[in-house]
């Protein structure tokens, strides 16, 4: 049963109460219960965090929040109360009016046929009845409010003229038009490269302190899996396990000193850029409950490290300010998460490179034929002269905005593109631009998304067979049925799993069979292209520790491209940082890590959200074109010389031994930045 | 001057499409047996006499001269003249071509607004009774074909009812009534699986629009269902409806042919099923050459509309 008991940590005041709510789907196998006995409360001006994996239901409730869980759902509360308001029979006529929301992946929350000006002004128009000129007026001021550069000229875009940071916050501002008390934040970042990510929740930090007409102050539920964001902008915090609270808090308690083992899970799993690199993450083993039948006992039980006794009988919540629902909790209390021994030891490395790239390039042609035929058409440099080594066994870890031609790279290491320009070789011998099928064979590929790059109509067996049979690794069908068996042992998965099919497979299980694909053809090098970034962190952490027993065990090396730093630290050897179709950085994990660093290096490890570090420093946003010629990140460089940076292209100098930095700014000067993780206090 | 850029582009291509076609539609008449020489003087003459005549009307010269005197007539605004008719084409094809038009016109309407309303209803009212019995009617009108429509209608208003005429014409000075009775069940006709279309596929563009997140946003927002359904769910869902009401038009002129002929309604498609039977090649050529004209411009027209409709082609390149 729901205990009442998990809610308020402010007794009085509080504009939303939310107690024991269930909300259940049905489906073909009966009722899905996706949210079992939740309550949540939030007192004006806080902000609550409301932290779980997919599956957790926490977007869930928000939309129950909203009342638009549509007609086929079963929603349950003891109370679901907005300022004494019942939310069962008023929520249409509150939301967008006093409760405002902002969803994730604002590039598909914005209306794309309608101007920017429209969907701000709507809400002001529908709900405080405001006239028109005055409403473009307020939008207008609303939008510079939000920090977007010339807002009047934006009121008149439309969407897709805007870059992803900017639709955000035209979302948040549409959200507060209407002057709301609440703000539902759902994923509000996720898909934003981690500067803007900065931006934005520097931005909605400003917003809590803010104060609305009459001396109301806004409250926030912020709902995250990013434990980073919520240490960053929440007062509270609330942990959500398959549709159950398991904890809530302070952000201080739950955080720095969590009590619940699925909460302990999560903090051990995240990769960190400020933990020390090399270590192994702990993974949470298994998969989401099923949410068909819930457990009545603990539905963490069968993934948790300390299950013992009494973990079968219904969970009770103890604890008054922090609360958790776990019987052993107060056993484990200085326990942390058990970490997995690595298996085998690492092999040494050679010192001849496996891959050398010189000067690769490649340019995309924008436009049309008659551009083309007009000489209108510039076309963009993705990837701009670059030059990189990797050896066997090794990872070189590639990491870069959204855009800033790290996939591009990835695939002409791959020779997946035509090079405009540059060499490429392989085990010491070029590759050619059709290469054969030898290179093929050792040089392959994980793609982030396994649920499109794998057959949905071929089982597992088969779509590691076709690439046995394709390299002709075997041939007979008892070989090739040892060797599938092999790659599932290789990656960890039951043989069994050669029968299904992908859709039955976990997000985790099918980026592990895509990966076991790739190892097939038993490669010397593979590239994974963001190959864990759309895995939730309990289970991302035990596919990099999987990865990373491969290369030791078989001496694979990787290029590892991703936009997550934290991954980066934790996977590579060596880290090569992307910008703009140049490698403006690279060296040692270890090196790149500290000072001396380029700049724009220190602006991507400075904008990583990190639990129990306070920032409020807004990095400049990028605001005009590169300069033709000069460095191209002189627009966004918080250090810029002056005109050098502007129209000189910068050199390549040397830190120490291999590692290397692409700045005007002399190297005694950049070592004398403070450490990234030092700068957040005093500025 | 992205959108001058744009019109200059869709032009130029409208261009070499017309162009492309006046090769296809004079190869294709060259290839068919008989020529004009033939069709003049009929099927008792003698060969010296289609010889002579051959060679008065330039028949022995190469092909791409006859081409290119055929080509530069046209553009010239000389349209030919009708061997068995003897009246120039020019005429003929115009007086044929309006009452077409009227015919084309008010299917193409009841199209476009039966279509996109049908589509809306069901798209709204999704998986109730109206909306299953619409879908199978929506079947049905698909799958059977316009002539067995034409055929029916004819025996249901006409043979059995004898509320409507059969069959014919009669132009506006003879009235509304009798202009409307003849014109109401061809329009019917050719409207019919065309409608059924249009709604199946806006009823699906709709239901994917409705389902997107900014709807929910918009619903989110705390807007009203019918601010919903036609400010934020309407401009996107009729993207597509747009793109296939000109292949529709395309459609539409194939229906013409069938349905003027049934309902011996004097039009263009039954000029040209006329040509073809008789070996009337320079008013056939020419009949083709006006079809082909419509479809391209109703293409080029729809291609326009979808811009305005669809800022992201309208209004390209960065605010911010």
């Amino acid at each position: 049963m729901p205990d009442a008991a998990m809610s308020d940590v402010v007794v009085d005041g509080n504009v939303l109460r939310v107690e024991a709510l269930s909300v259940a789907y049905p489906s073909r196998d009966g009722w899905l219960h996706a949210v079992d006995g939740v309550s949540l409360s939030i007192a004006p001006g806080t902000v609550l965090g409301l932290v779980g994996e997919s599956g957790s239901g926490k977007s869930t409730v928000v939309l129950a929040l909203l009342g638009l869980l549509g007609s086929s759902a079963r929603l349950r509360a003891e109370r679901l109360e907005f300022d004494g308001h019942d939310l069962l029979r008023e929520a249409a006529a509150l939301r967008g009016r006093r409760i405002g929301v902002v969803f994730q992946d604002s590039a598909a929350t914005l209306n794309p046929a309608l101007t920017v000006g429209t969907q701000v002004v709507e809400p002001m128009r529908v709900h405080l009845g405001t006239k028109r000129a005055l409403a473009w007026q307020r939008g207008i001021e609303l939008l510079a409010e939000m920090g977007i550069p010339r807002p009047a000229e934006i009121m008149r875009s439309y969407p897709h003229q805007l870059s992803g940071g900017m639709k955000q916050r035209v979302g948040i501002a549409a959200a507060l038009a209407s002057e709301p008390d609440l703000l539902l934040l759902d994923e509000p970042t996720t898909a934003l490269d981690v500067t803007i990510e900065a931006q934005i929740l520097s931005l909605l930090d400003r917003l809590r302190t803010m104060r609305l007409e009459g001396g109301r102050r806004l409250a926030m539920l912020l709902v995250s899996h990013n434990l980073g964001i919520v240490d960053r902008l929440c007062d509270s915090v609330s942990v959500l396990y398959a549709g159950r609270l398991v904890e809530s808090g302070t952000t201080a308690n739950v955080l720095q000193r969590p009590l619940h083992p699925y909460s302990k899970g999560l903090l051990a799993a995240l990769p960190r850029v400020d933990r020390q690199h090399a270590g192994r993450l702990a993974p949470i083993p298994g998969r989401l409950p099923d949410l068909w039948a819930p457990d009545p006992g603990c539905n963490f039980r069968p993934r948790c490290a300390f299950a013992s006794a009494g973990c079968e009988q219904p969970q009770r919540v103890t604890g008054d300010h922090h609360k958790v629902r776990c019987h052993r909790a107060d056993t484990i209390v200085d326990i942390p998460w058990p970490i997995e021994r690595a298996t085998a030891a690492a092999q040494p490395r050679s010192a001849v490179p496996l891959v050398e790239a010189a000067d690769l390039s490649i340019r995309f042609d924008s436009g049309g034929w008659l551009q083309r035929l007009l000489g209108e058409s510039a076309g963009i440099l993705a990837v701009d002269r670059v030059s990189l080594t990797i050896h066997s066994g090794e990872v070189l870890g590639l990491v870069g905005e959204s855009g800033c031609g790290k996939s591009t790279l990835g695939r002409l290491l791959l020779r997946l593109l035509p090079a405009l320009d540059g060499t490429l070789s392989f085990a010491a011998e070029p590759v050619r631009a059709k290469p054969d099928a030898r290179f093929r064979r050792q040089a392959q590929v994980v793609f982030q998304n396994s649920d499109t790059s794998l057959n949905p109509r071929q089982t597992v067996g088969e779509i590691l067979g076709r690439a046995i049979r394709w390299f002709a690794i075997a041939n007979v069908e008892a070989e090739v049925m040892v060797e599938v068996g092999r790659l599932l042992d290789l990656v960890r998965l039951p043989r069994s799993y050669a029968r299904r099919y992908p859709h039955q497979l976990s997000g985790g299980e099918k980026q592990r069979v895509g990966i076991a694909r790739a190892l097939a053809p038993r490669p010397r090098f593979v590239v994974c292209d963001e190959a864990v970034s759309a895995l939730d962190v309990s289970v991302q952490a035990a596919v990099l520790n999987l990865l990373r027993d491969l290369r030791d065990q078989l001496g694979v090396a990787y290029l590892f491209i991703s936009h997550d730093i934290g991954v980066i630290a934790h996977i590579a050897d060596r880290i090569a940082v992307m910008y703009r179709g140049t490698i403006v950085e690279e060296g040692l994990a270890d090196d790149v890590l500290r000072p001396p660093y380029h700049p724009y290096t220190e602006l991507l490890l400075s904008s990583v959200p990190l639990i129990g570090r306070q920032r409020d420093t807004d990095p400049p946003p990028a605001a005009r074109p590169p300069a033709a010629g000069g460095c191209k990140f002189a627009d966004r460089c918080r250090f810029r010389l002056g005109p050098l940076c502007d129209s000189v292209p910068p050199p390549l100098q040397a830190a120490g031994p291999g590692h290397r930095i692409r700045c005007h700014i002399p190297l005694p000067q950049l070592a004398g930045q403070p450490h990234w993780l030092d700068r957040g206090e005093t500025t | 001057m992205r959108l001058a850029a744009f019109l200059l582009r869709r032009l130029l291509g409208l261009v070499g499409v017309l162009l492309g076609m006046s090769v296809l539609i004079f190869g294709i008449i060259h290839i068919l047996p008989g020529n004009v020489a033939y069709a003049i003087l009929g099927e008792f003459a003698t060969p010296a006499a289609v010889a002579q005549l051959e060679a008065k009307l330039g028949l022995n010269d190469p092909l791409p001269m006859q081409y290119w005197r055929w080509l530069s007539a046209l553009l010239q605004g000389d349209f030919g003249t009708s061997i068995v008719m003897s009246r120039p084409a020019a005429s003929l094809i115009a007086e044929a071509l309006g009452r077409s038009a009227v015919l084309a016109a008010l299917a193409f309407g009841l199209v476009a607004m039966g279509g996109i309303g049908l589509g809306l209803y069901g798209a709204t009212h999704r998986g109730r009774l109206a909306d299953k019995l619409l879908t199978l009617l929506q079947f049905v009108l698909i799958a059977v074909p316009e002539f067995f429509w034409a055929i029916l209608a004819v025996l249901i208003f006409a043979a059995w009812l004898n509320l409507l005429p059969a069959t014919g014409y009669a132009p506006l000075s003879d009235g509304v009534l009798a202009w409307g009775s003849h014109l109401l069940l061809p329009v019917l006709v050719l409207a019919s699986g065309l409608v059924a279309h249009v709604a199946r596929l806006t009823r699906s563009s709709t239901i994917e629009v409705l389902d997107s997140r900014y709807v929910l946003t918009a619903r989110a927002r705390g807007l009203g269902e019918r601010r919903v359904l036609w400010r934020h769910a309407l401009p996107n869902a009729l993207l597509p409806a747009i793109t296939v009401l000109a292949i529709d038009a395309g459609l539409l002129i194939g229906g013409i042919v069938v349905v003027e002929t049934v309902f011996a309604y004097p039009g263009l498609g039954r000029l040209l099923v006329y040509a073809i039977e008789r070996h009337d090649l320079p008013l056939l050529q020419v009949g083709m050459m006006v079809v082909t004209a419509i479809y391209a411009v109703a293409n080029f027209i729809a291609e326009l509309l979808y811009a305005v409709l669809n800022p992201r082609i309208r209004v390209a390149g960065a605010a911010a």
